[in-house]
């Protein structure tokens, strides 16, 4: 792997098996052999031979239509998923931003919270402490720092949850479709917050369905359908790639 | 190693669990710590009156005897869910799974070390010999954490896969409870199955606690052995067995 590259992977195929009659119960299992039935399943390609590199500093955009295998992906970067076949090499500390909030408690407080979901992003309790007042400032809700979430409205809480997480001062971050927070005034604040981390030099991995938004930031770009990459390379050749293909499968 | 990277994690998630926990009933604390006291109020009647155990100090026997129990019941219980019951910090972001697991079984034992800290006043009060050997409950309790930790992220990693494991677990708690020497004195059970009986951990480590806080002697070194080398295999067999499971989680879940 090259030192100015941030993601290298390649070769990665990850199949799903979807059983004909899913079985959680070890009763279901018990009934199941006892009816002599069999583990029929379907398998489903999300991934087929997917390679790509994403360089240090880039900013680069997944698109594709609904089930190419674009959240599997981004799950298999995260490393959430393991994939059955091919490798994928990271060069830095990965913040994934595929859903904010994770771990949130609703019975403790705004404060409570803060430091609880600072250290599941990766943050060390001195860290947090650190830049606890900035999180607060930037989610604007200093006069409710005592207050429980569950009173929080859902902006609220996801205002809290992205000024923590912006904190965590990644290499890479992992966004899917989160950008839309709050309202468009806070939306204008996380959207010059992501744009300074790019300036910053920072790499990052953008799944998203907004081709606007892929334009807007992405440099290079990758078309994925039914797990395999239609094409990749410069955004604008790419999209509109997909938008020929979306027309003619239509 | 994960344990000392994300100690800050595990600590942060053992402390939010433990006041959500507190938090949740009127009583919150009071009611953890009177749920073993009037178990024992209703066992030490039952068994008193009309098994007619003579055991000095049978209270006492009882309350140690439910209050180590319970560790493991509680325990393992509620690590058991801890997997599946945090479905967002296994699907969406990446975190060693076992610290899940590691925080829910801290949580149960802190909770068990401060039942056993509102034992200790009673153990003055009804007059039990109370010597330095209380000093053993660190590391006896220690051990025990190990036995739990073990159990738990084999539960846990199962119940992933079987959702009813937790049905067939509280019948294994239930026939535990009554295996174990927690409500009637050892000698009850016939000379030709003392044997048998004695390969149950827990009947050790129970007996393990009363020696020390109850009898006032020093537990035999053989004991303690015995008990940090079931814990050992525990935890690493625990460990096997949740590697294993553990890379499909995030597709069951």
């Amino acid at each position: 792997m090259n030192s100015d590259e941030a993601i290298a992977v390649e070769h990665l195929s990850k199949e799903f098996r979807i059983p004909h009659d899913r079985k959680v119960t070890m009763y279901e299992h018990i009934v199941g052999i006892l009816k002599g039935g069999k583990y029929s399943y379907e398998l489903f390609q999300a991934l087929d031979d997917v390679s790509f590199t994403v360089r240090r500093g880039e900013t680069f955009g997944v698109i594709g239509p609904n089930g190419s295998g674009k959240s599997t992906l981004l799950k298999i970067l995260a490393g959430v998923l393991y994939p059955d076949s091919g490798r994928v090499q990271v060069n830095g500390k990965i913040a994934p931003f595929l859903e904010l909030g994770v771990g949130f408690q609703p019975d403790l407080t705004a404060k409570e919270n803060i430091f609880l979901y600072g250290s599941i992003m990766g943050l060390t309790r001195k860290e947090i402490g650190k830049r606890y007042d900035e999180i607060l400032d930037f989610a604007e809700l200093r006069r409710f720092e005592n207050m429980k979430l569950k009173n929080f409205s859902s902006g609220m809480a996801v205002r809290l949850a992205f000024a923590t997480a912006i904190q965590t001062d990644p290499d890479i971050l992992l966004v899917d479709e989160v950008l839309a927070v709050g309202d468009e005034a806070f939306q204008r604040k996380c959207s010059e917050k992501i744009e300074e981390i790019r300036r910053q030099g920072k790499t990052i991995i953008i799944v998203s369905h907004a081709l606007g938004t892929v334009q807007e930031l992405c440099e290079r770009c990758m078309l994925l359908k039914n797990g395999r990459v239609l094409s990749s390379g410069e955004t604008g050749k790419v999209v509109e790639e997909y938008l020929r293909i979306s027309a003619a499968g239509s | 190693m994960w344990l000392v990277d994300y100690r800050d994690l595990i600590w942060n998630l053992t402390i939010s669990d433990l006041k959500v926990k507190y938090q949740s009933s009127v009583l919150g604390f009071a009611w953890s710590l009177l749920n073993p006291l009037l178990m024992m109020l209703v066992l030490y009647f039952v068994f008193s009156n009309i098994f007619r155990f003579e055991l000095e100090n049978f209270a006492l026997y009882l309350l140690i005897g439910i209050i180590a129990w319970r560790f493991l019941a509680n325990g393992t219980m509620t690590a058991m869910g801890s997997i599946v019951g945090r479905p967002g910090l296994v699907t969406k972001l990446y975190i060693p799974r076992q610290i899940l697991v590691m925080s829910s079984v801290l949580s149960s034992f802190i909770s068990s070390i401060l039942e056993f800290a509102v034992l200790i006043p009673l153990l003055f009060i009804l007059g039990a010999k109370v010597t330095p050997n209380i000093l053993f409950f660190p590391v006896v309790h220690g051990i025990y954490f190990l036995i739990v930790y073990g159990i738990s992220l084999v539960l846990a990693s199962l119940f992933v896969y079987f959702r009813d494991l937790n049905q067939v677990w509280d019948v294994v708690m239930q026939a535990g409870f009554f295996l174990s020497p927690i409500v009637y004195p050892i000698t009850t059970i016939p000379a030709a199955f003392l044997e048998y009986y004695m390969l149950n951990p827990m009947t050790v480590l129970i007996e393990t606690y009363r020696e020390f806080l109850l009898y006032g002697l020093t537990p035999s070194l053989a004991s303690l052995l015995a008990l940090l080398a079931v814990g050992a295999v525990m935890v690493a067999a625990g460990t096997l067995v949740f590697q294993r499971l553990e890379r499909r989680f995030a597709e069951e879940i």
